[in-house]
């Protein structure tokens, strides 16, 4: 069933789900909705399993026309939501009539959005999953005047719900990412440790989904930068030989041949990908203890978060 | 006593992902044991453990630590480096993947004769009379990292990489060599170009290559290299 036609592609929208795993081996990243947190929230809301494909939108300018009736949900980044120019209300399901226009106008507060509609969208399958990866060869950012189809159309009708205000998470004022050192912290020096546990840094406008660059002092190396290539572990923190940390994400390469002085827990990846290019952020060393605690209570969160949703009305 | 180091050492690599280091450099011996280690851990399939990722010498094991803990895993994988040693490797197939040198389709052929001192007629010799071993698959879209480049050619990467580089560009830098499985920035000296798919996003499997196996880029005119185009690495088995 046609759900939208794309009257303006935005600056970067993509079809994303929870990506696909088991194919690293043969160099190919995951890849996957960045905040997977948001993503499987707004599946919820629509009554879809949280891993159907939905629509990734980064800042702002995209504008849907709606071509059918449809159930649809926008969570994660605050973009200024809009139906017929009139404020959207986000975290919650809300019911388009044919001929709606949706669109995101400014951003207030985070950097990705996502809106789910009943059914999912459809969208190639590459390897079992349905999430762009443009340099993989496998798919591409919405284009204008494409029409965005729902994969799995479902005529029975669900009450609209919400998810509890208090279980939405805030993006601003969290800039404190948590990281395990390793795996060669020891090729920094002691200075080079300090600096990068102690310096402000500043996310580069040169960010995307491969990566977030990141712009402050100089982390110093004890001998070169280099290590022979080898897997690359999600979120780990690539330093390469001008001493200004990578960290690579849902589309990076999967090896590489740069020392990692360390890696941001599991637990703070989505909020990272709330980060906007321009804002500051602090690295703190924790336990790998910590760090599986930290993801528990990331889990229980989400499963709340699943209870919490209630009807509107 | 000697301060000799004892491998592999099996670390932490983020709170996901578990990394067991071999001895520290690129070596058929050292990633055969990579091979083997990948090998067993895969075919004992413990649940929890998401990816089993060789590379030169290092196995990187992707787990979800809400399913298996991480000094569970890692006892488990000191077991697994023992048996490793007793298990047969698979031989490795051998690829002769028809390629055009030079002119149009390899660059810096010129550059890497001058830097080596040979003539470009000798440098496309000695390439092509390589059989090289694919260590690992890795970066993106599935780039096969290939070694035993012969010492006379090499040569460092280019001060400046290009930005776009042809999907099946074959080159070197360094003591590598590489077939480029897709169109991409890249830093290597390219020198010739195959025409046969090394890459397929809409396949399983997605790359036909697979560690331990060998490729030889065999020289052919422009107009039989091109005759490959569309076909499979497996037709030249």
């Amino acid at each position: 069933m046609r759900a939208f036609e794309v009257i303006h592609p935005g600056i970067f929208t993509t079809v994303q789900d929870l990506g696909r795993t088991q194919y690293m081996k043969y160099g190919i990243p995951a890849s996957g909705a960045a905040d997977r947190f948001s993503a499987q929230a707004a599946n919820w809301l629509v009554g879809n399993l949280p891993g159907a494909a939905l629509l990734e939108i980064t800042l702002f300018r995209l504008e849907l026309l709606t071509l059918n009736d449809l159930v649809m949900s926008v969570t994660g980044a605050n973009l200024s939501p809009q139906v017929n120019e009139k404020p959207l209300p986000m975290w919650q399901s809300v019911a388009l009539r044919e001929g709606d226009r949706v669109s995101f106008q400014e951003r207030k507060e985070g950097l990705r959005a996502y809106l789910a509609i009943r059914g999912g969208f459809a969208g190639k399958e590459f390897l079992g999953s349905r999430s762009v990866f443009v340099r993989g060869l496998m798919g591409n950012a919405v284009q204008r005047g494409e029409i965005l189809e729902t994969a799995d159309p479902v005529s029975q009708p669900i009450p609209l719900r919400r998810i509890s205000s208090e279980m939405i998470p805030i993006f601003s004022n969290k800039n404190n990412l948590r990281v395990i050192l390793g795996p060669q912290d020891d090729r920094f020096t002691k200075k080079g440790i300090e600096t990068f546990l102690s310096s402000d840094f500043r996310v580069s406008s040169r960010s995307d989904r491969m990566g977030y660059r990141l712009e402050g002092p100089a982390i110093e190396h004890r001998s070169g930068a280099d290590i022979i290539s080898e897997p690359i572990a999600r979120g780990a923190i690539q330093v390469p030989g001008d001493g200004l940390p990578i960290i690579l994400l849902w589309d990076a390469q999967v090896s590489g041949g740069y020392t990692k002085i360390a890696n941001v827990i599991s637990a703070d990846l989505d909020r990272l990908a709330q980060m906007t290019p321009g804002e500051g952020l602090r690295f703190q060393a924790v336990t790998l203890e910590s760090a599986h605690q930290a993801l528990r209570e990331e889990k229980r969160r989400l499963e709340r978060v699943e209870r919490a949703i209630v009807g509107i009305g | 006593m000697t301060n000799m180091e004892i491998w592999p050492k099996i670390i932490p690599s983020g709170d996901s992902a578990i990394l067991v280091e071999f001895e520290n450099r690129i070596d058929p011996e050292v990633n055969r044991s990579v091979q083997s280690l990948a090998l067993t851990i895969e075919s004992e399939a413990l649940p929890g453990i998401q990816e089993v990722l060789p590379a030169y010498r290092t196995v990187m094991v992707v787990y979800d630590p809400l399913k298996i803990a991480y000094r569970p895993l890692a006892e488990k994988i000191k077991i697994w480096v023992e048996k490793a040693k007793n298990i047969d490797l698979p031989v490795g197939r051998f690829f002769g993947l028809p390629t055009v040198y030079g002119a149009g389709h390899g660059p810096d052929l010129q550059r890497v004769a001058a830097a080596t001192g040979l003539t470009p007629e000798k440098v496309v010799q000695v390439f092509s009379s390589t059989r090289f071993r694919v260590y690992f698959i890795g970066f993106v879209c599935g780039l096969a990292y290939l070694g035993g480049l012969p010492e006379i050619l090499r040569v460092p990467r280019l001060a400046t990489p290009r930005t776009f580089v042809g999907s099946g560009s074959v080159g070197l830098a360094g003591d590598q060599a590489n077939a480029l499985p897709a169109d991409q920035p890249s830093g290597f000296n390219y020198i010739g170009r195959t025409f046969v798919e090394l890459y397929n996003p809409h396949g399983f499997p997605p790359v036909p290559f697979l560690s331990g196996d060998e490729i030889q880029f065999i020289p052919v005119a422009e107009g039989e290299a091109v005759k490959a185009r569309g076909k499979h690495a497996i037709d030249f088995l």
